[in-house]
């Protein structure tokens, strides 16, 4: 442990530069002289459009330019996003071309229309009330589910694919057999990401080349994507990120902003600049969530699970974005049976295309759904069966030995000592003082319930990463290819290449996000980046003391095999000399040696992590205005082994303020004509400090043995466990007044009416 | 935001003469304005800021009453009438953030009649007299509705006075998003009578519950309003609760602002 990382609370080195304004975001960069631009977008949900004139807007004061799908493909772009499909069983998932600038047709409200370029912002909005815009309006649709005007002609019934893994005969055989069988429908609401930052590009012509600077995860899938648009060679084009505040998923995915901009600045030789707005970015980010599943879990006499099966209907929204197709089916499926010994599943996704904004990956991108789902179906056959919920837990979970275990949805998990961490989880929790603690409410007036919700996690994302170490006179560079959004990475990878190398951290300088100094990376995503960065990082500490290792062997006339290094110093056989790395460095450099000065190692890895653990969450309910508190949160999590704890926890209170958003507050509405009710911080109800309680953590840590450090990703567990164990916990208060049928988010209104019900029944 | 002409006079006859031309509107804090100006929801020639007019600053006790002038923010409210007006600074305390007390003026929120403001429901529980800069105005025949009040084109609120209670409590049930009056009532008890008011609930904004005042001037207790309720007709329904949910939410709140003063 001490090798690896030596799991010390490190504070956030970048924090300084973030908390004093020094931070530099894409709206603090952009070149002066940079055309500014906007985006004419749909007004209605769904419609042909049956006149678009521009000529006004063309001739209008400021304006450079005003681009249509017609302008657009005229230029010689293409006018299609790229996104991936599903693989079904038969065939493939559909595949429904989404245009950059609405083509004919709109199929939601934002959606883009018409950009307009000119020299100030207000001359291009001026110009936008100039274009004159008739859309013949057809009947929108919601869903999920089919139905509906078809939005695509390639979908017919709205059916974007039917995807399903498991023996489905001999599911259903095993459920038919069980002594108790329980089924749940339980809706996921649709969330807005809603980062700090909202996104925002700009884009310069650098020579010939083109520089698209844009808030992102990573650079090289758009530098891909713009070169497929535009029909340039990726050489041609650099892709850089700056600071960026946020990311969640959202900023995962190029979105047709991005690619309008950049035709603008190669059509105009001049640099475009687009910052969204906090009402775009509800209108046209891509959504997260939006799902209903249906939950059966069969039960032997000893309430041990016989089967499990999970019908899914999702939205994916108008169009499909680039893994849109895949967050309710494969990514789902991954830790779908949880932590249980569940010998027989079967999953069945639908997804939907319906009028709104694309839905792509949102914080944990499938696995909150799927845990959500397991957690909050155990939640309710606890309560059905009569068993306590920790008791059940205990009794289905995979035990220690089983290790390795591949789960019913054929994912591998590494190690896993469930059982103790959730005995841990009871202790830290105090359940034993739940009673005393409901009592005081009740006291007070008010309802209160205990939720637990076990977690498992996986580590998605690419199982490569690179790590290029410059020694140069003053410092030392990484560059990395993850991409930070805020959380830290420019902290603990200087520190954890300096605990490997003896570099001082202070000389250490991480460099990313820049296309044209990084050849390729991962960025960003599915909790991969201090995994994958530092497992690259180890590769890169390996190379170096090799190859430095044979360069001082060689100056000093000895054995390179004999040759060592300790993480500090390099040790040579009947020699005093014992150089750090910066001091073979400056030798390298005096030798001429530049070849060892820039060293570049791949790590790879054959599989990610599966973080787990308990989230017990309390809640009080008053009962007279349905106004619900998470009022007690208790976190004991197994990341393995942690290499900043001060940073993992940091990650835990994120995702769990999220969660508790998501269960509590935050709700996207649209009316039935397509508009979005809640476009603004106004009606959407993000959670605010006094909502989020004091949240404990906790560590039981078991070393994951699928890479070298032992540890396991922290990025997303937070959210993956915080939505059962509130809805779990909202059961436990509210059940004994005969309300178990309450939908996240439990609103204030949506809570009241529950409770009211049933007294109106028992009247 | 369209363009506009702003323009800053320092006295109150100089902001007068200026809103007498045409297509002057006047500003004062902007918490509204500014936000309707940056979504080009309106379309001013010329802007003419109140918030350069010394006169118009300042809270005095006025008698058995409190006077505050119409440019005084919510932050200046809140320590001004905290030893006079308890009830009223606790209400102006708990309007939007530290940013929005700031720049908020009572004049303005008055003369905007927003249904989920705060100030009306004080002004029309406690019988408050609204200065305008040509008369003076009973709260009861100032709010007109929805945004709507008795001023008159060129016409401003310059100041507001309150006849102070023996006592007064604002309870308010806030919408989860913005953190306005979803359903809020302010109880005034005076010697010889209560005022009730309402906001945040009705399509026509604020109002006195007049069947509350009645009831409670008689026996100011929890037990008085047994039986009582506001019916639904007229209450907003919105995604943040129906007109049920809103009567409810009031009756809840009266009974626990008389719990507080009982």
């Amino acid at each position: 442990m001490e090798k690896f990382g030596k799991s010390q609370p490190v504070r956030r080195v970048e924090d300084v530069r973030f908390l004093t304004g020094k931070g530099r975001y894409v709206d603090d960069i952009v070149p002066a002289g940079a055309l500014q631009a906007f985006f004419l977008r749909a007004p209605v949900g769904h419609g042909i459009i049956t006149e678009m004139d521009t000529s006004m807007a063309e001739e209008a004061e400021g304006v450079a330019l005003v681009l249509t799908a017609d302008s657009f493909k005229a230029a010689g772009f293409v006018n299609e996003m790229d996104f991936d499909v599903i693989e079904l069983e038969d065939g493939e998932g559909a595949a429904p071309p989404r245009p950059v600038l609405a083509d004919g047709r709109v199929r939601f409200v934002g959606e883009p229309v018409a950009m307009i370029v000119a020299e100030t912002l207000a001359q291009a909005r001026d110009a936008a009330e100039m274009i004159s815009l008739e859309v013949d309006d057809l009947p929108c649709w919601f869903g999920p589910g089919p139905g509906g005007e078809d939005i695509h002609p390639e979908a017919p019934g709205n059916l974007a694919y039917d995807w399903s893994m498991g023996d489905e005969a001999a599911v259903e055989a095993a459920l038919a057999a069980s002594d108790r069988v329980v089924t749940v429908e339980l809706p996921d609401n649709r969330v807005a990401a809603t980062p700090m930052e909202p996104r925002g590009c700009y884009v310069e012509m650098e020579g010939g080349r083109l520089h698209m600077c844009f808030n992102g995860q990573g650079v090289w899938g758009a530098k891909d994507e713009i070169a497929a648009c535009l029909g340039m060679e990726a050489s041609e084009i650099r892709v850089t990120n700056p600071d960026v505040g946020g990311g969640f998923g959202l900023k995962g995915a190029t979105h047709p902003e991005q690619l309008a901009i950049a035709a603008a600045a190669k059509m105009l030789g001049r640099t475009v600049h687009w910052m969204g707005e906090r009402t775009e970015g509800f209108l046209s980010d891509n959504g997260g969530r939006d799902l209903v599943s249906t939950a059966t879990l069969g039960f032997d006499a000893e309430g041990r699970i016989t089967a499990y099966k999970v019908e899914t209907l999702s939205n994916l929204g108008a169009y499909n974005s680039n893994y849109g197709q895949f967050i309710q089916s494969e990514l789902f499926s991954k830790v779908a049976p949880g932590t249980y010994a569940i010998d027989k599943a079967l999953l069945k996704a639908k997804g939907y295309y319906t009028n709104s904004a694309p839905v792509d990956a949102y914080r944990g991108a499938g696995r909150p759904e799927a845990i959500f789902v397991l957690e909050h179906a155990m939640g309710h056959a606890a309560l059905q069966l009569g068993i306590d919920p920790f008791e059940l837990r205990r009794r289905n979970f995979i035990p220690p030995d089983s290790f390795p275990y591949t789960s019913a949805t054929g994912v591998t998990y590494d190690v896993g000592e469930f059982a103790k961490v959730l005995s841990r989880a009871e202790e830290h929790s105090d359940v034993a003082g739940f009673e005393a603690r409901k009592a005081e409410s009740e006291a007070a007036g008010k309802l209160r319930g205990l939720g637990l919700c076990y977690y498992i996690e996986s580590i998605l994302g690419d199982k490569q990463e690179f790590a290029t170490v410059v020694f140069g006179e003053n410092e030392v560079e990484l560059h990395v290819g993850t991409q930070s959004n805020g959380q830290g990475h420019e902290t603990v990878f200087a520190k954890f290449l300096s605990d490997q190398t003896g570099i001082p951290m202070s000389r250490i300088r991480v460099v990313m996000g820049d296309s044209d100094i990084i050849e390729w990376g991962g960025g960003t995503g599915g909790s991969r980046s201090v995994t994958m960065q530092n497992t690259a990082t180890l590769a890169a500490k390996d190379g170096i003391a090799e190859s430095f290792g044979a360069f001082l062997a060689e100056r000093e006339g000895v054995d390179p095999a004999e040759v060592t290094f300790d993480d500090e110093r390099f040790r040579l056989p009947g020699s005093n000399l014992s150089p750090t790395m910066l001091e073979v460095a400056e030798m390298a450099r005096e030798a001429g040696r530049d070849d060892l000065l820039k060293q570049t190692h791949k790590g790879s890895l054959r599989n990610m992590s599966f973080p787990n653990g308990a989230h017990v969450a309390e809640v009080e309910i008053d009962p007279e205005t349905g106004v619900t508190k998470v009022v007690r949160y208790t976190v004991t999590d197994d990341f393995g082994v942690l290499i900043n704890p001060m940073l993992a926890e940091g990650q835990v209170h994120g995702g769990v303020a999220q969660g508790i958003g998501q269960a509590l507050t935050e709700r996207v509405v649209f009316d039935e004509e397509g508009q979005l009710l809640t476009a603004t911080f106004m009606d959407y109800a993000l959670p605010r400090a006094e909502d989020v309680p004091m949240i404990a953590f906790h560590h039981e840590g078991t070393p994951s043995t699928f890479n070298a450090m032992g540890m396991k990703g922290c990025g997303e567990a937070g959210t993956v466990g915080a939505l059962a164990a509130i809805s779990n916990a909202m059961l436990g208060a509210l059940a004994p007044l005969g309300v178990s049928d309450i939908a996240m988010p439990f609103t204030p209104e949506r809570v009241w009416r529950a409770i009211e019900e049933t007294r109106v029944a028992a009247a | 935001m369209y363009d506009f002409e702003l323009a800053r006079p320092t006295t109150l006859a100089e902001a007068l003469e200026m809103l007498a031309e045409e297509g002057s509107d006047p500003l004062s804090g902007g918490q509204t304005l500014i936000p309707s100006l940056r979504a080009r929801l309106a379309m001013p020639e010329r802007l003419v800021s109140l918030m350069h007019i010394d006169e118009l600053k300042g809270i005095e006790q006025r008698g058995d009453a409190l006077h505050v002038k119409g440019g005084t923010t919510h932050a200046q409210l809140v320590h001004g009438a905290y030893d006079i007006f308890p009830g009223l600074a606790s209400l102006a305390g708990r309007i939007g953030d530290p940013a929005v007390r700031t720049r908020g003026t009572i004049g303005g929120s008055v003369a905007n009649n927003d249904p989920a403001a705060c100030y009306p429901a004080a002004a029309l529980a406690t019988g408050a007299t609204i200065h305008t800069s040509q008369r003076e105005v009973a709260a009861d025949d100032f709010f007109l509705g929805l945004f709507e009040t008795a001023l008159e084109e060129g016409e401003i609120v310059t100041g507001v006075t309150f006849p102070i209670p023996q006592a007064s409590a604002y309870e308010k049930f806030i919408q989860p998003a913005s953190h306005f009056a979803l359903a809020a009532v302010f109880v005034a008890r005076f010697d010889t009578r209560v005022g009730v008011a309402v906001t945040g609930a009705s399509e026509d904004g604020a109002f006195r519950w007049k069947e509350a005042e009645a009831a409670l001037t008689e026996d100011f207790s929890v037990a008085a309003l047994e039986g009582l309720s506001l019916p639904e007709q007229g209450l907003i329904a919105d995604v943040h609760g129906g007109a049920d949910y809103r009567a409810r939410m009031a009756g809840v709140m009266l009974r626990r602002a008389v719990a507080a003063l009982a």
